[in-house]
């Protein structure tokens, strides 16, 4: 399909350092693999390097196929993942209370995965197609529902930090897409005053706090809010039809701000109301897992110790004892950069930090150099994918994010993200060798 | 676009800041932490030291006052459970199969840190241990060390003199945690165990073990060999012990025997008594509390915690006082009529157990005339009293090893009108002058002004060890020598006249039951009254001190002091314990 010269257009440094840090990825799973008492290894490493061969091959056939053949079926690749992905929340086997897994006895897919790159494909054809009109509010219905209907389904698994990651590739899709910034900054507004107002008080309940004053008297309540809300709604409207007779701005500085914060106060009430206390309680641990020592917090905590007690020059290969004793959890899958930096030390975790930098900084560049708008939010839809994951999964080991159960893209062990994030480095590829073709 | 380089940098930088953070500003505190996750120490107890009697001699069959047993101590160390309630669970589980009281157990766990190891039952035997370690299931987390209990070989016999360990209390805990101290650890609470709790106790040592996150053991090494703690050789002759003890046998009181020339103590008996053994197990407090509120305090050693009028025996100190201050010829006699009466604005009568006639000083202190003293007393007052009975260190510690001496007690003039609001009487003066009322003192400050007598002025601090000597007996660490601890100012013809007298009253006198034994022996009686009930006989407190030989080399005198309490017609109670004890110490060859 190419010939010679564009051969020479594949991004080894690219390449390069995606098998570099798959290398270091398998390393570090035969470490946390490996248990110092019975000298034996969970043999984890092996499926690793299973899974790379078969990564690597579909990273090939993905720099093959011509990236815009992408486009022209997005909404079947769309459709077939959605239904996959619908047929596994129903009929997958469950794993730990999630059925995220289709089983094909040795080995098992996590369709999830790969519907980020399908939602990523989809979003960056009709953005494409919408360039024009994308201004318009309307037009972000549609990209809204393709991202929902997937989020819902996977929330249904239930799946929480995977439906996460969804959200911020969406927005910032959205706003390369060219979509107004206006309307992206409101909808996060709405979002996060309806969350932040009932996890507020969930969050006083719980820590039995007393003192009260006007302000704290007013949220916890919910009459009041919805008076409030309701004035604010009635300004919206007023201001929002005046503006059609009275061309002037300041309608619309009043009632753009007067709406977002009267439907995020709908919102709150309504989460406030009809979510389960145990289901606020979730979320609260989520933002914040040092609410719950013995739970997430618990794993924050051993991840922290493992990274910090590496220090400069780390405590050597296969020697990290919060690894080989197993005070890590979750050590091959998401907390793997904390068996790394505990074996490498701080020298080690900068080398991995920009080896990951280097890719993604290199999707950015394709992805600016694309000939074309579709490539160009193709790529940078991807980049987002492994850039969320690199940064949700860091803080979460770090401690500066809350624990989502993201893995870290190349270097986790588990087949379904590294073939995703194969497949995706491929399109980047190819949207690089086709630069030059017009 | 640019917006996507400055977000994508940004992040990587926070990230970098965050493990530059953690790993190079905080890692050592995350070290250490990881290293507190996988070590588990586990402490190897140091063996405390065992106390012999004085005749100890290497690699002959010694008496072993106080020795250990080896034994196990089932422990847990509470933070290795995950969750609370396995743990409750658990330490319910075990402490059925142990017969403990499983809310005592978690009582104290809850109220230290959770990383400690605490231990659940001691003296555990080897099957109970078996049990536990084949069903580690069922017991996870529960561990067991070696452990040893101590052994107090003859029981009550030696029950003040040795004291008793314990747990250390939360107390104590607090203030010694500094000096290696620690909270399973047991201390001595009373005696010996307790005042030489530091040359005893040796240092523990432990085993590091590395665990992983479900307590397996990785690896394990000796972290610190234990240093057991060094031997006492105390200067008690289990021989003299065992008789004085038996002696005291129907008796409350104290029995006491002391070398004069060293100040070496051959034996401490103190009545009623107790036994250490059943003090020292664990989370005993029923029998510790029954002998805490028993009326007779069998807890209170009596030669050095216990302080009543030394009646008769202190004519002594008025005759020492009347000799030296008033030059008071010997050979004078007074005559007693049985009855004394001191005028004043109301007449009273101070009483004699007789009439003794007319006699001189000897005579006097051999029959314990009251009337002679009473005169001698008003003759030279009360203050010069005051003063040798200070100079004998009535009101003082005698400084022997063992915690809590109390002091006797000598009034004052100004003391008097303190605390009564009056000025002294006359009255007061003839009390005091056969050592009757305000006047008080321990057995061993009695003992003390013997060895006064004995020694020329000369008093050595008492003391019960001998020697200390290395955990296999082979070094001796340090030897006990002599320590002067003060020298009274009297003239040798003094004590020469007292002593005389003091023989008299073993040849022809008050304790001539004693005569009958073929050692000279110089001796003196008292009977104390109570000043409520003075006639009743079981009030009377019956004291012995005495010496031997009279005349021999001083390097071979010895010292007894008996004190009986609600004796049977007070002295007479007491002589007949002496006798028995000159006479174990004739039948060992100590004269």
């Amino acid at each position: 399909m190419f010939g010679k010269n564009e051969l020479y257009r594949i991004d080894f440094v690219l390449v390069a350092s995606v098998i570099l840090v798959v290398f270091l990825g398998i390393l570090t799973i035969y470490s946390a693999g490996f248990d110092p008492i019975d000298k034996i290894n969970s043999g984890l490493y092996k499926k690793q390097i299973v899974w790379f061969v078969a990564g690597f091959i579909l990273l090939i056939m993905a720099t093959f196929l011509n990236y815009q053949f992408l486009g022209d079926y997005s909404l079947y690749i769309y459709a077939f993942l959605l239904f996959i992905l619908t047929v596994t929340t129903i009929f997958g086997t469950p794993i730990r209370n999630t059925r995220a897994w289709l089983n094909f006895g040795i080995f098992s897919i996590q369709p999830s995965e790969f519907m980020k790159l399908g939602l990523v494909i989809v979003l960056s054809k009709y953005l494409e197609l919408r360039e024009r009109d994308i201004k318009h509010m309307r037009e972000l219905v549609i990209p809204a529902l393709l991202t929902l209907v997937p989020v819902l389904v996977i929330l249904m698994q239930p799946d929480f930090g995977t439906a996460a990651v969804f959200i911020p590739i969406l927005f910032t899709m959205l706003f390369v897409g060219g979509a107004d910034v206006s309307h992206l900054v409101s909808f996060i507004s709405i979002a996060v005053i309806a969350i932040v107002v009932p996890m507020f008080i969930t969050y006083r309940e719980w820590i039995g706090a007393q003192e009260s004053n006007f302000l704290l008297n007013f949220f916890n309540d919910p009459g009041l809010i919805a008076i409030v809300a309701g004035i604010l709604l009635l300004a919206a409207i007023v201001t929002y039809i005046l503006h059609f007779f009275f061309v002037h701005r300041l309608y619309r500085k009043i009632y753009i701000p007067s709406s977002v914060i009267s439907l995020g106060l709908f919102f709150s009430i309504f989460i406030q109301k009809y979510l389960k206390l145990y289901q606020k309680r979730r979320i609260l641990v989520f933002l914040n897992p040092d609410l719950d020592p013995h739970g997430s917090g618990y794993n924050v905590i051993q991840s922290k110790i493992a990274v910090g007690a590496g220090q400069f020059l780390g405590k050597g290969y296969l020697k990290g004892s919060q690894t080989q004793l197993g005070f890590l959890p979750e050590k091959s899958s998401d907390f793997i950069f904390s068996v790394f930096a505990e074996e490498w030390g701080f020298i080690g975790a900068v080398v991995l930090l920009a080896l990951l930098a280097a890719i993604i900084l290199r999707g950015v560049q394709i992805s600016f150099e694309s000939k074309d708008k579709f490539g160009a939010l193709l790529g940078s839809g991807i980049v987002m994918i492994l850039f969320f994951h690199v940064l949700i999964n860091l803080g979460m080991v770090l401690g500066i994010m809350p624990v989502t159960g993201l893995p870290l893209p190349f270097v986790s062990y588990g087949g379904s993200n590294l073939l995703m994030s194969m497949i995706a480095v491929g399109i980047l590829i190819n949207i690089r060798m086709r630069k030059f073709v017009y | 676009m640019y917006f996507f380089l400055a977000l994508n940098s940004l992040a990587f930088i926070i990230i970098l800041l965050q493990l530059i953070n953690i790993q190079l500003l905080q890692g050592r505190d995350f070290a250490e932490r990881s290293r507190m996750n996988m070590e588990n120490n586990i402490p190897i107890p140091a063996a405390r030291g065992e106390l012999y009697d004085r005749n100890f001699e290497l690699g002959k069959k010694n008496m072993v006052v106080v020795s250990n047993r080896p034994s196990f101590n089932v422990t847990t160390v509470p933070a290795s459970f995950r969750d609370n309630k396995k743990m409750q669970e658990t330490v319910r589980l075990v402490s059925r199969l142990l017969k403990v009281n499983a809310d005592v157990v978690l009582g104290e766990i809850k109220g230290r840190n959770p990383w400690e190891r605490t231990v659940i039952k001691e003296d555990v035997d080897f099957d109970t241990v078996v049990t536990i370690a084949t069903h580690h299931d069922k017991f996870p987390f529960i561990d067991w060390e070696d452990s040893s209990v101590r052994v107090y070989n003859h029981a009550n016999m030696f029950a003040h003199v040795v004291g008793y360990i314990g747990v250390i209390s939360k107390e104590e805990y607090a203030q010694l945690k500094n000096q290696g101290y620690r909270h399973y650890q047991r201390i001595g609470k009373n005696g010996i165990e307790s005042q030489y709790d530091r040359t005893l106790r040796g240092r523990d040592g432990y085993v590091r073990r590395v665990v992983d996150v479900h307590n397996r053991v990785e690896g394990e090494e000796i972290g610190l060999e234990p240093q057991a703690g060094n031997n006492l050789v105390l200067t008690i002759d289990y021989g003299i012990q065992q008789a004085a003890y038996e002696a005291m046998e129907n008796y409350q009181g104290a029995a006491l025997v002391i070398k004069a020339q060293t100040g070496e103590v051959l034996a401490m008996v103190s009545r009623p008594d107790f036994d250490p053994n059943a003090i020292i197990a664990r989370n005993n407090f029923d029998i510790i509390q029954m002998l805490t509120n028993d009326p007779k305090r069998p807890f209170l050693n009596r030669v050095i915690q216990s302080r009543f009028p030394p009646a008769s025996t202190f004519k002594i100190i008025t005759a020492i006082a009347a000799l030296e201050d008033e030059r008071w010829n010997p050979a004078t006699s007074l005559f007693c009529g049985g009855t004394f009466t001191l005028r004043g604005f109301v007449d009273t009568v101070f009483f004699d157990y007789r009439a003794h006639g007319s006699l001189n000083l000897y005579w006097a202190i051999a029959r314990s005339c009251s009337v002679y003293f009473y005169q001698l007393g008003l003759r030279i007052g009360p203050t010069v009293i005051f003063n040798y009975a200070s100079h004998f260190g009535l009101d003082q510690r005698t400084g022997i090893d063992l915690p809590g001496e109390i002091t006797g007690f000598i009034p004052s003039k100004r003391w008097k009108l303190r605390v009564f609001g009056q000025s002294w009487y006359d009255g007061d003066t003839v009390n005091l002058s056969i050592g009757q009322g305000f006047i008080s003192v321990t057995p061993i400050e009695m003992a003390n002004v013997v060895a006064g007598i004995v020694n020329n002025g000369v008093i050595y601090r008492p003391v019960l060890v001998r020697e200390v000597r290395s955990p296999d007996n082979r070094t001796v660490l340090q030897r006990f020598t002599p320590q002067r601890q003060r020298e009274i100012p009297i003239s040798p013809s003094t004590l020469g006249i007292i002593r005389e007298g003091m023989r008299l009253a073993v040849t022809s006198g008050t304790c001539s039951q004693l005569s009958r034994l073929p050692v000279p022996i110089a001796g003196k009686t008292g009977t104390a009254q109570t000043r409520s009930n003075r006639y009743e006989e079981a009030s009377q407190h019956g004291w012995f001190i005495g010496y031997a030989p009279y005349d021999g080399p001083l390097e071979k005198a010895v010292i007894v002091v008996v004190f009986v309490e609600y004796g049977r017609g007070g002295a007479a109670a007491a002589v007949p314990v002496a006798n028995k004890i000159f006479a174990k110490m004739i039948q060992l060859g100590y004269f």
